[in-house]
């Protein structure tokens, strides 16, 4: 049997914020007689993750992806609900719960910028009470897997923020954690950079099973990562499932677009897919069951001259940007097919 | 105990290395208040007794006074210089967040970079002294009077860590801490006899301060130190209390601001 080391109970997390009207005079309005809104972050949020399992955590900006992330590390305590992570109440901010887990934000640094990320290493080795030949091991392993062995001795001010990530990531899982967070790990990288730690994170997860929680706004990031997927909107669970079964959320159509070398003419056997011209019809994107893909494109190649074709490659990036502007599909999709929630 | 040490002590070898990262700036830390000393109080205060139609002013004549100001520069820099910019900084851009999955408390984090700023000062104050042994202005104290006045002085920077680390604490309400800290410099320098020393001051005053922490900032070591006959004892129990207060209030802001912290998360 697996083991469980997330476990999450109707989980919930309520903040409270006031208005305060602008100028001079809405600070004393505000001070004297203030106005409360209570906004519900996350609420009744249930989740199991299993050791070794690494999970995305989607959903549109807002939707409480942070939050769960801060009250998995201990960060902010939950209103209600229960929370546990490999056996600790991470609110209780216990020394062996801090030993165990590591965050990774992608938008703040937790370097110190002013010294070299050496420096920071060594700090954090004593933070955690690694012994010489551990902490020379897995910083040889990282620096060498990322690339940036010599880059250790120069200021982290002067890195470029590629190699100031890597700087993080390394920073981060120095102490070996059972639990990773990563938040946004790969934001404002370039491509090169982005698969880098995609791939170091991999090799990570393969050497030490460790159990990963991402968030990304990064398809890329998710379809190379995760197996499965938990989709947050409005601070409740929408999905919890595998990828394929989310690429196929909304239909198991594909998009296929092709390339013409010549004007193709209005109306043939293409125009019965109502795809996508361009303003030239010389080239379609349309929508194609997966079942009838080989005998479609077969019937496109042989009726007209094809240049270039395609199909998606991240489907995922469709029912996201769909689902993000259209939440309401979801819920439908969910009552017909009776997904997982 | 070993392990934990040896964060107590990295810690505080990073915060060094912080503190000395920019060279002209560590430079001009320890020229700077020298050539403040000079430009400001030395020549304001040979204006006001060239002025003057009597050459002592309660007690001090203009030598003496140059003694008491020397001193006050070298006891500011050893136990008031330090200042908790670094902290409220982590609680307004939302770095706690860091501290507490660290292994290692923040209050542990920021005592441990006080301890490092107090080992540059001490080099700092002394090469201040020596500046003002060299140029004339004083004379080098026997060394139980250095040593007296240095123990006193750092701990009495103890009680100013408290004080600044009070005012970075309320970084969790206020955007900007630095008017705070400027303000209660500013009633630090006049109570504390940093800028005219206490005689000059109503006597009920001065009674007033004796229990206060004030006096035991400027005035008191600066008197240790030109020799004068103290009531050590008293400055230390003063300040004991006062360290014992801070600290409390300071674990209680602590306690509340954490509270706002984890509900707003910053």
């Amino acid at each position: 049997m697996s083991q469980k080391v997330i476990e999450v109970i109707n989980l919930t997390k309520q903040f409270k914020s006031y208005k305060k009207k602008p100028g001079l005079k809405g600070s004393l309005q505000s001070f004297f007689n203030r106005k409360y809104s209570i906004k519900k972050a996350v609420h009744g949020f249930n989740l199991e993750i299993n050791k070794g399992e690494i999970i995305g955590l989607l959903g549109p900006n807002g939707a409480g992806k942070t939050t769960l992330m801060k009250m998995f590390t201990g960060i902010i305590v939950p209103t209600s609900g229960e929370l546990t992570i490999n056996g600790h109440s991470p609110w209780e901010r216990k020394k062996e719960f801090k030993k165990k887990i590591a965050l990774v934000m992608g938008q703040k640094s937790q370097l110190w910028w002013d010294i070299p990320a050496m420096d920071s290493f060594l700090l954090l080795q004593k933070f955690y009470e690694l012994s010489n030949q551990e902490f020379k091991q897995r910083l040889d392993y990282m620096s060498e897997l990322l690339g940036v062995v010599d880059l250790l001795h120069v200021h982290v001010r002067k890195l470029s923020l590629g190699e100031r990530m890597k700087m993080e990531l390394m920073a981060s899982l120095l102490h070996n954690p059972d639990v990773i967070f990563l938040d946004e790990p790969t934001i404002g990288l370039d491509l090169v950079a982005q698969e880098n730690i995609r791939a170091f994170i991999l090799d990570f997860h393969k050497k030490n099973g460790t159990t990963i929680i991402i968030t990304s706004h990064y398809m890329a990031d998710v379809q190379a990562l995760c197996k499965r997927l938990v989709l947050i909107f409005d601070g409740t669970k929408a999905y919890d499932g595998p990828l394929e079964k989310f690429e196929n959320i909304l239909g198991n159509e594909k998009t296929v677009s092709f390339t013409f070398s010549e004007e193709i003419p209005c109306c043939g056997y293409l125009d019965e897919f109502h795809g996508e011209w361009n303003e030239g019809r010389t080239s379609v994107d349309i929508r194609v069951p997966e079942e009838n893909l080989r005998e479609v494109g077969k019937k496109v190649l042989d009726l007209h001259p094809v240049i270039e074709f395609n199909t998606e490659k991240m489907p995922i990036e469709r029912v996201m940007k769909t689902l993000m502007t259209n939440p309401e599909v979801l819920r439908a999709q969910r009552d017909h097919a009776n997904l997982p929630a | 105990m070993q392990t934990y040490l040896l964060k107590w002590w990295q810690t505080i070898r990073i915060s060094w290395s912080k503190y000395t990262a920019y060279r002209l700036n560590f430079f001009l830390q320890v020229v700077g208040p020298f050539l403040v000393f000079f430009f400001i109080k030395y020549n304001l205060w040979s204006s006001i007794y060239e002025g003057s139609s009597t050459p002592v002013i309660k007690g001090y004549n203009f030598s003496d006074m140059m003694h008491y100001h020397i001193w006050t520069l070298i006891i500011s820099l050893l136990g008031q210089g330090y200042a908790a910019m670094n902290l409220s900084e982590d609680i307004r851009l939302g770095r706690i967040s860091s501290y507490l999955i660290y292994p290692f408390e923040f209050w542990e984090f920021h005592t441990a970079g006080f301890v490092s700023f107090q080992i540059l000062q001490v080099f700092v104050s002394s090469i201040t002294l020596c500046l003002a042994v060299f140029f004339g202005f004083i004379e080098f104290p026997s060394l139980s009077i250095i040593l007296t006045g240095f123990s006193f002085t750092l701990f009495m920077g103890m009680f100013w860590f408290t004080m600044q680390y009070f005012t970075g604490l309320l970084a969790f309400w206020l955007e900007e801490t630095w008017i705070m800290r400027v303000l209660l410099s500013i009633i630090v320098s006049f109570l504390s006899g940093y800028i005219f020393p206490l005689e000059l001051y109503p006597e009920w005053l001065v009674g007033a301060l004796k229990y206060s922490p004030f006096p035991y900032m400027s005035y008191f070591p600066a008197k240790i130190f030109m020799g004068q006959e103290v009531n050590l004892t008293l400055g230390y129990s003063v300040l004991t209390f006062w360290i014992a207060v801070f600290a409390y209030i300071n674990h209680l802001i602590w306690k509340k601001g954490m509270r706002l912290y984890t509900a707003a998360g910053m």
